[in-house]
């Protein structure tokens, strides 16, 4: 028994639909939730950009406690493949929009630790990545940096097309799976349904399928809607 | 997520249940996680989860050279970098037979003193915020970035330096150094009574910290507990004064020590080291500028440079605790074997998981910080 979630197609009628978009982008990249998930050594580079001497905050940006009201991912340094585990959880339980921060060298190809045994190299075979910010460690001045530069892309995402990577991760889900399967073995499965939610936001293309996620359909049951039922 | 090879357990019929915290949790220290057994609020049995930061230091560093290891050295303890150069480049300057000379020596103190400030001021913070007090965090951070520009001023690195190589250090000091490093202390000595009003005597800090997570001398002894968190306890044991290395000898400074073990005597010891590292530093401010002469024994080619047979074991005291290198060479150009014995895993873990039986589970938190773990260093 499969039950197909319903997709209501929408068309856009409006004309001054692009106003609305303008406007909602504005207001997205004015206001930012962030959860930074202090893998590594960049972490201690945030108390000084988040308190009182650069002060995050004037850009509108603040810590989350939670993945599930956060925007931003911030990967602060290196991770270890038991610690890419939990960051790809967390990120999945975020709602899109969505965007990533990789801090410090470590993310961008491995850093200092490009022979270690233990740590993943590239963090954007494992999810898309819309900044990063390179340096061992980098300054709050460049993480600063770095936060206003993904605000200019979420507000200039229509002309340049550069603060959706999130869509990425649906467009070309079989990618990214291939990649964790490789690192974690071929049972790998998170929680969530990926590709339920590309169907629903419409995000689906070619490569969302592909030989990994038909190995993850072999033990993955799909996401239903549950019934209500009263007793 | 659950930790690795986590097996659900059948019970009967108890109250007893589960709660992870960590790894990414705003009550834990870094990349760190706790599995927590509950009855209501009261802890029953609490068990680490380490090795979210491992990433094989020790076998890194087989594969590199000896003046390479230097960049990686640092980055074992963040908060708190400097003792781990120093550390590394004593004991291979033992198996070398050189030493650096003294004037070297002075500077590598006050770099060590330096670093314990800075790292003293972000535990202030951080163990403030888990009893919910959020102003002494802002300060110990923006009182840190006044100690980093200093770092910064004579290393040229705000966190990681890299400034000691193996036979002294690697640049002299810039002019007037000196005397910011005074303004600065005089600085810090005036915000002596601030902290003292918004945290060490404020009655909500206290009643939360006073006989939270206590140890006894001989508890403290058997999980091997170093540093201030034993000295909290009563006993004044110092590598700085029982094993005295660099030019700690010639220094006056006080062992502070309270008896109560608990978190609110843990963070009175920070408290009194800080202002015994500002009078350490007055000394070197004195003495410095009479002390003439090199500052580094010269190393052959570091590109080809074998260390001859031998090994060699050094020890600093960190702001953590008792900090050691264990470095073995087998004449080639890069170290046989290197051991850390850091003073978090200690900490992090075993003292950790025997603390957290029976206490309350808001009090977890401050628990962790008031014992000031690293978990970068517990997982290397």
């Amino acid at each position: 028994m499969k039950k197909e979630l319903k997709i209501i197609q929408k068309e856009r009628t409006n004309p001054l639909a692009h106003v609305f978009d303008d406007f909602i982008s504005f207001c997205q990249s004015k206001s930012l939730f962030m959860l930074h998930y202090c893998t590594g050594c960049g972490a201690i580079e945030l108390p000084p950009a988040m308190t009182s001497r650069f002060d995050m905050e004037r850009l509108g940006i603040q810590p989350m406690v939670t993945p599930r009201q956060a925007d931003i991912l911030l990967i602060t340094g290196y991770v270890s493949i038991k610690t890419l585990k939990r960051v790809i959880l967390t990120y999945e339980q975020m709602q899109s929009p969505k965007y990533v921060i990789g801090i410090c060298s470590c993310t961008v190809n491995g850093g200092m630790y490009w022979q270690s045994y233990a740590t993943a190299k590239k963090l954007n075979e494992y999810m898309p990545v819309d900044v990063y910010i390179a340096g061992c460690m980098p300054r709050p001045e460049a993480v600063m940096e770095g936060l206003q530069r993904l605000k200019d892309n979420i507000r200039n995402d229509k002309k340049e097309h550069k603060g959706s990577a999130w869509k990425d991760y649906f467009n070309r889900y079989d990618y990214y799976l291939g990649n964790q399967q490789a690192l974690f073995g071929d049972d790998w499965q998170t929680p969530t349904d990926i590709i339920a939610e590309a169907k629903l936001y419409d995000l689906e293309t070619e490569e969302t399928y592909g030989k990994h996620t038909k190995l993850l359909e072999k033990h993955q049951t799909p996401l239903l809607p549950q019934e209500m039922r009263i007793k | 997520m659950r930790p690795e090879n986590y097996q659900a357990v059948k019970l009967g019929q108890s109250n007893e249940y589960e709660i992870f915290i960590g790894p990414n949790h705003p009550g834990i220290e870094g990349n760190y996680a706790f599995r927590l057994m509950l009855d209501g609020d009261i802890v029953v049995s609490g068990k680490a989860d380490a090795g979210y930061l491992h990433r094989g230091f020790e076998k890194l560093m087989e594969g590199r050279l000896w003046i390479q290891n230097l960049a990686i050295v640092p980055r074992i303890c963040v908060p708190d970098p400097a003792p781990m150069e120093v550390a590394y480049s004593m004991a291979v300057e033992e198996i070398m037979g050189i030493e650096a000379p003294i004037r070297a020596q002075w500077i590598r103190t006050m770099q060590l003193e330096l670093s314990r400030v800075a790292a003293h001021l972000f535990t202030f913070g951080g163990h403030a915020a888990t009893t919910g007090m959020y102003t002494p965090m802002f300060w110990g951070v923006a009182d840190r970035d006044l100690v980093l520009d200093l770092f910064e001023d004579f290393t040229g690195g705000r966190v990681y330096s890299i400034y000691n190589i193996p036979g002294g250090v690697r640049r002299e000091l810039p002019p007037e150094f000196l005397q910011k490093l005074s303004n600065l202390l005089d600085y810090l000595e005036s915000r002596q009574n601030d902290y003292d009003n918004l945290l060490f005597t404020n009655q909500v800090f206290v009643d939360r910290a006073k006989g939270c997570g206590a140890l006894t001398q001989e508890q403290a002894l058997e999980l091997s507990v170093t540093g201030p968190n034993l000295r909290a306890c009563g006993l004044a044991y110092d590598v700085r004064r029982d094993d005295p290395y660099l030019v700690y000898d010639e220094l006056e400074f006080d062992i502070p020590i309270q008896t109560a073990g608990d978190a609110y005597a843990r963070i009175l010891v920070r408290r009194d080291e800080l202002f015994q590292s500002i009078r350490i530093l007055r000394q070197i401010i004195e003495r410095l500028p009479s002390i003439k002469g090199k500052i580094r024994t010269p190393i052959p080619n570091p590109l080809s440079w074998n260390v001859r047979k031998g090994e060699a074991y050094a020890r600093v005291e960190s702001s953590k605790g008792e900090l050691a290198y264990y470095v073995v060479s087998d004449g080639g150009d890069k170290p046989y074997r290197v051991h850390v014995r850091g003073p978090s895993s200690m900490h992090a873990v075993q003292t950790l998981e025997f603390l957290a039986k029976g206490a309350r589970l808001e009090d977890v938190a401050q628990i962790m910080f008031s014992l000031d773990a690293c978990p970068p260093e517990v997982d290397r």
